[in-house]
């Protein structure tokens, strides 16, 4: 068991504080973990471009490959939070979002490793079955 | 998922006293479109579900929102109780019109409705389960005191069915007690062929119906097919809209052309047959629309089995009485009484139907798929088309290969078939192979016209090389 500090506690203050650091940044997105713990905080994705210089920004991966996420099912479509954004590059299955239906909460999963392309779905949107809802590049980065 | 705004805001503040709000047509093709015409002429808004084989189809188009519910296949688009409840839900439907087929006699579904606020526009749960489920309905109608073929109750086995069959005396008939149109039928020559019948049939119904459970019953040989149809409220009034003929059918039993008034039908056996449909009817506490088919030989009556739904071939009835069924099943659910009586309906006239289908009628009217180059329907005084293909449309290989139904309307029997065989000769499908010249060549047969034929009928003029 580690001697760390936990998160808790005066967990409301230390967010606070991290979001006024953050803020004052240049930073598109902090995450911390400590003792299986995370944190991430992330600015939205239209403003993320302008604290960037041209120079800095990272020059664009060609899509090779582009996968399409469909609803398998019927129902309430709602993002994990934090949502995921446009440009997020994602390690294995991960889970993005759900389809509550009659009650239950089906997982929507990226199925491997990529970089989100497009996201084509809306928080609350009630989606049908096989409606696309993220588009993944698999390329051969991934 | 698509949207579109039919509903003529004028009916709003009716519909919100008397009917629904919006209703979810769980069907496809032709009977999807015929509830939403329904639906828009009563002011209801309509949610149309469809595969994905189904995306560009005509009911699609119409509905006021379409929801795709799965794959081509039926079991996981047009028999998913999951997407089409979820469905409704999300998109606040009141009520689920079922059409025919598919979920339209599974009172498990109906019962799911009712947990989730959703009224099912067809019998109660109990009922559909008593008089759905086809052996039970014997049952049912034996306590009523309604003649019954000889036969079985639900088979365990088909060691069962070997027994039921020697006792009962060949040839018998295997029945799927879910069943209906036909499907998981088969007759029983000899004693050897059961165990394949038996087989061939519960696979048929396991997939059509997703109950393989089987009766049996002595099989009259070439009987009339004829049945009563009956629309009830939830307060016990209760009439019938007279009777049809669907004598003439496949040798899969699944029915090609229907009549009402049934031609050359004693007027003693006529009313025997509408007094035990309402009789039934009573007797089981029935409510909204339903059709009892009987088996008629010579002076001899038999029920057969109840339909718990709107029938495929409703608008025969529809043209001689002149009232609209699906409108009567939709206020019916909604809890209206019926308002008129027994001798408040008169029937006028004659109808026929034919059944347009993509089948091979010289290869034993086997099913086809593909796209339709053209198509071009008849039109005129008295004739009516259900449909919903057009140019350019598809059709899948998944589904039931009933593409139209054209009903002919004539003072006489004689001037319906003269209309019909008018209208099948103005009707164009290019794509497919249709049934249109083996209807062509039945309106043609002196039995035909005679009225005096019944269900061995076309199974005959086959055999002669008349149809096909």
């Amino acid at each position: 068991m580690s001697d760390a500090p936990p998160l808790n506690g005066s967990i409301a203050g230390r967010v606070r504080d991290l979001v006024e650091t953050f803020v004052q940044t240049d930073l598109v997105r902090l995450r911390i973990e400590r003792d299986g713990e995370e944190f991430e905080i992330r600015r939205p994705a239209a403003a993320g471009p302008q604290f960037l210089t041209q120079a800095e920004t990272p020059a664009p991966v060609a899509a090779v490959n582009i996968e399409t996420v469909r609803a398998d099912l019927v129902g309430i479509f709602h993002f994990l939070r934090p949502s995921p954004i446009e440009g997020d590059v994602l390690d294995g299955d991960r889970e993005l979002g759900y389809v509550e239906a009659l009650g239950i909460r089906n997982p929507v999963r990226t199925h491997g490793p990529g970089r989100i392309v497009s996201i084509l779905c809306a928080d609350g949107d009630a989606v049908d079955y096989g409606r696309p809802l993220f588009e993944m590049d698999r390329g051969r980065h991934f | 998922m698509a949207t579109r705004s039919t509903t003529d805001a004028r009916f709003s503040k009716w519909i919100e006293a008397a009917i629904f709000r919006k209703v979810l047509i769980a069907n496809r093709s032709e009977i999807a479109l015929r509830i939403n015409r329904a639906c828009q002429e009563l002011g209801v808004r309509t949610v149309a579900i469809f595969s994905e084989a189904d995306r560009t189809s005509l009911h699609v188009r119409q509905a006021d929102e379409a929801f795709c519910v799965g794959p081509g296949p039926v079991p996981r688009s047009y028999l998913n109780i999951p997407n089409i409840i979820s469905t409704a839900l999300v998109t606040k439907c009141d009520a689920i019109h079922p059409g025919y087929g598919f979920l339209s006699e599974n009172a498990r579904f109906a019962s799911i409705c009712a947990d989730h606020g959703i009224a099912f526009i067809g019998p109660k749960p109990h009922v559909i389960a008593a008089m759905g489920d086809k052996a039970t309905a014997k049952r049912v109608m034996k306590d009523a005191g309604v003649a019954t073929t000889p036969g079985t109750d639900i088979l365990a086995s088909v060691d069962e069915a070997r027994r039921a069959a020697k006792k009962i005396g060949c040839p018998v008939l295997l029945k799927a007690t879910a069943g209906g149109g036909g499907k998981g039928m088969r007759v029983v020559e000899k004693l050897e062929d059961v165990e394949r019948a038996y087989a061939s049939a519960t696979a048929e119904a396991e997939a059509s119906f997703k109950d393989g459970r089987l009766y049996m019953e002595k099989l009259i040989v070439d009987p009339r097919h004829i049945e009563v149809q009956v629309l009830a409220d939830s307060f016990g009034n209760v009439v019938h809209l007279g009777e049809r003929d669907c004598s003439v059918q496949k040798p899969s039993h699944q029915k090609l052309i229907e009549e009402a008034p049934a031609p050359n039908l004693p007027p003693k056996t006529r009313k025997a047959l509408h007094d035990m449909a309402i009789k039934a009817c009573k007797h089981v506490g029935y409510s909204n629309a339903g059709t009892l088919e009987f088996l008629v030989s010579g002076d001899d009556t038999y029920f057969m089995e109840m339909n718990t739904r709107i029938q495929v071939e409703h608008p025969v009835t529809e043209m001689v009485y002149g009232i609209d069924l699906v409108k009567e099943q939709i206020r019916i659910a909604a809890g209206e009484t019926l308002g008129y009586t027994q001798s408040d309906l008169v029937a006028r006239g004659h109808a026929i139907e034919c059944r347009i289908n993509a089948e091979d009628s010289r290869n034993n009217f086997a099913p086809q798929a593909g796209t339709l180059a053209k198509v071009v329907f008849p039109g005129g005084p008295g004739i009516r088309v259900d449909t919903a293909i057009c140019s350019g449309s598809s059709v899948p290989p998944y589904y039931d290969s009933m593409m139209a139904k054209v009903v002919a309307y004539g003072d006489t029997r004689d001037a319906a078939i003269a209309r019909m065989d008018r209208a099948l000769r103005e009707t164009v499908i290019e794509g497919v192979n249709t049934t249109i010249s083996a209807c062509l060549d039945i309106l043609g047969t002196h039995e035909f016209r005679s009225g005096g034929y019944n269900i061995g009928f076309l199974p005959r003029l086959m055999a002669a090389s008349v149809v096909g």
